[in-house]
């Protein structure tokens, strides 16, 4: 709140300083796109250009990188799974974070302590848990048992998250609302969830940036090729004796894109969040 | 607290004792209804799993044949076995440095930005969102990107270094031990300092504007207005997000993986990629379970000390 910088020239250098750090932290994403759009020749050099040329604009490497790695297969199987891992998440998420919103009787307590619980365990912990219960289940290489591992980190965040947006609706509203006659389904449904659709709109967002960007799962519990999600193909890619850069940052670019305009929804819900979190604790 | 709602409803009041019991029971069955999906998702794949491991990491044996595991012997030879390996000691060694590395400069970058956005700057609203874009990036987007730049030949990095006269060494970053942890550290920190910004950000949006007038009228410098005022006003909301911050870049192996993969010569194998690396190339479960439960414990008991730390300062 405090205006440190009053006068003009004080304005002006921090302006400066706010645009050069955004510079810099924006650069790797600046120099992957570069690198998937100019020619080989400006980039793969001693002197590489740093600034784009337009008129030199190519697509070249994502048809590089389209033609030697499935990644358009990839992309959908990313697709399915981060909608279908997102999807169940929310549906549990929605039942649990209203009946923990509105009553706290023993089942209650005790989810929302397992919840913190599941919040703090590390994927790359119950990956070998995960591993042995899918492999004896004959679930291995399937879409079921990666919506469930990424189910198992969904429900903790989203969960408690659905718990905060209920709780800014007063109950009062549910009363009215069944002294009218509506039965509690009917109540939550009707009256309480479009109340809360910028909630469930930021919660599906994070739901999906993080299973779309879920890699230690999906490349432990799929081995099949073709059943791949976009950041395993990423890393194999990557991982290759001879990397051809152009492609791989096409390809990154492609799982990218999706994430940049999610976030672009999500920021203000992001700064707020973070803002009233710190106010009411 | 949400007992309360019950009593307070007013068609309770207008029901009789048996009425008033009925709605009760179904009052208490809807919301444990409501509770059942998260309540199996739980157990199946939380607690179960959590108790799996542990199990796990107490059978001892050969564990390749996966079905048969819960049935072979049960004994602490995973953890005596885990003690005495030398490449988990230099796991342990590389996590410290990692995670060490990686908080301080993200606590850096963090805190320098979050100044930033706090001055009312012009342009302030869309550079915030170009300075909070890296949390969003996955972590194998931003690793690849970062191998990339880092690239020995033609990486940009070193092209930077070129141009302004800094270095012409053509250093390959990702080869040696040193420079690869460095790498890895810059990769890693450039995801994680979004998340500090935000939290630091809020807690400054808290600190009464009369604060920094009253001591203008004093006559403070703008370097003792943060040294007394920003900073202990920041500092708990700091810590909170450092402790956050430090905990899932200690489990994390996505970074490291997708440009270092452990090496060269396991200098970035942190300790959840030594546990990866027993389960899933060596197939060992039980040593890798043993290491997954200590790494663990190490987290909850660091964490709380933490925590009892900051509790006892008081900011």
């Amino acid at each position: 709140m405090a205006a440190r910088t009053t006068s003009p020239w004080g304005t002006r250098l921090g302006f400066l300083a706010l645009a050069a750090t955004a510079l810099v932290t924006f650069f790797p994403i600046y120099w992957m796109l570069m690198t998937a759009t100019m020619p080989t020749s400006l980039i793969l050099a001693r002197q590489p250009a740093l600034l784009p040329h337009p008129g030199l604009f190519s697509l070249d490497a994502f048809w590089g990188a389209l033609a030697r790695k499935p990644f358009l297969l990839w992309t959908l199987n990313s697709l399915i799974i981060a909608v279908a891992s997102s999807a169940v998440s929310l549906f549990v998420a929605v039942l649990a974070g209203y009946s923990l919103s509105r009553w706290s009787f023993a089942s209650q307590r005790l989810l929302a302590a397992s919840l913190m619980l599941g919040k703090i365990l590390p994927a790359s912990l119950v990956i070998i848990p995960f591993f042995v219960m899918f492999s004896v289940g004959g679930l291995l290489d399937s879409y079921g048992a990666l919506v469930l591992a990424n189910v198992s980190t969904g429900v903790p965040l989203a969960a408690l998250l659905m718990k905060q947006f209920f709780d800014r609706v007063p109950r009062e509203l549910d009363e009215a609302a069944m002294l009218d006659g509506c039965s509690r389904l009917t109540t939550l449904g009707r009256v309480v969830l479009p109340l809360v659709k910028p909630g469930l709109a930021s919660c599906s967002v994070y739901l999906l940036l993080m299973s779309w960007s879920e890699f230690l799962f999906a490349r432990t519990l799929i081995s099949d090729v073709n059943k791949r999600v976009l950041t395993v193909g990423l890393q194999s890619f990557a991982g290759e004796y001879l990397v051809d850069w152009p492609a791989l940052m096409a390809a990154a670019t492609l799982t990218l894109v999706p994430i940049i305009v999610l976030f672009i929804f999500l920021e203000p819900f992001l700064v707020s969040g973070a803002t009233s979190g710190a106010l009411s604790k | 607290m949400s007992l309360s709602s019950v009593e307070a409803s007013p068609v309770r009041n207008a029901g009789g004792i048996r009425r008033k019991g009925r709605r009760e029971v179904r009052e208490r069955l809807f919301a444990a209804a409501l509770l059942g999906p998260a309540l199996l998702v739980l157990a199946a794949l939380i607690l179960y799993p959590l108790y799996k491991v542990v199990d796990i990491s107490f059978r001892i044996g050969p564990s390749m044949n996966l079905a048969r595991l819960g049935q072979q012997p049960l004994g602490l030879q995973n953890y005596a076995r885990i003690f005495a390996d030398q490449t988990l000691w230099a796991a342990v060694k590389a996590s410290g440095l990692y995670v060490g590395g990686s908080v301080a400069l993200a606590f850096l970058a963090g805190l320098w930005t979050a100044l930033l956005l706090n001055a009312r700057l012009p342009g302030r609203r869309f550079l915030r969102t170009v300075l909070l874009l890296p949390w969003a990036v996955p972590g194998i987007v931003a690793s690849v990107i970062f191998s990339w730049m880092f690239d020995g030949s033609y990486g940009v990095v070193n092209a930077l270094l070129r141009y302004t006269g800094i270095s012409h060494a053509d250093t390959p970053w990702l080869m040696n031990a040193d420079s690869a942890m460095l790498t890895v550290i810059i990769a890693t920190a450039w995801k994680a300092y979004p998340l500090i910004t935000l939290t630091i950000l809020a807690a400054m949006q808290t600190i009464p504007g009369e604060l920094y007038e009253a001591a203008s009228v004093d006559g403070a410098t703008p370097a003792q207005k943060f040294r007394f005022i920003t900073l202990p006003g920041i500092a708990s909301a700091g810590l909170v997000s450092v402790l956050i911050s430090a905990l899932w870049i200690f489990v994390d192996v996505d970074i490291i993986f997708g440009s270092t993969g452990g090496g060269p010569a396991l200098a970035t194998s942190t300790l959840p990629l030594y546990i990866y690396n027993e389960a899933f190339q060596f197939f060992r479960m039980g040593t890798a379970a043993a290491a997954g439960v200590v790494m663990m414990i190490a987290a909850i008991v660091a964490s709380g000390f933490v925590f009892g730390a900051i509790r006892k300062q008081r900011f």
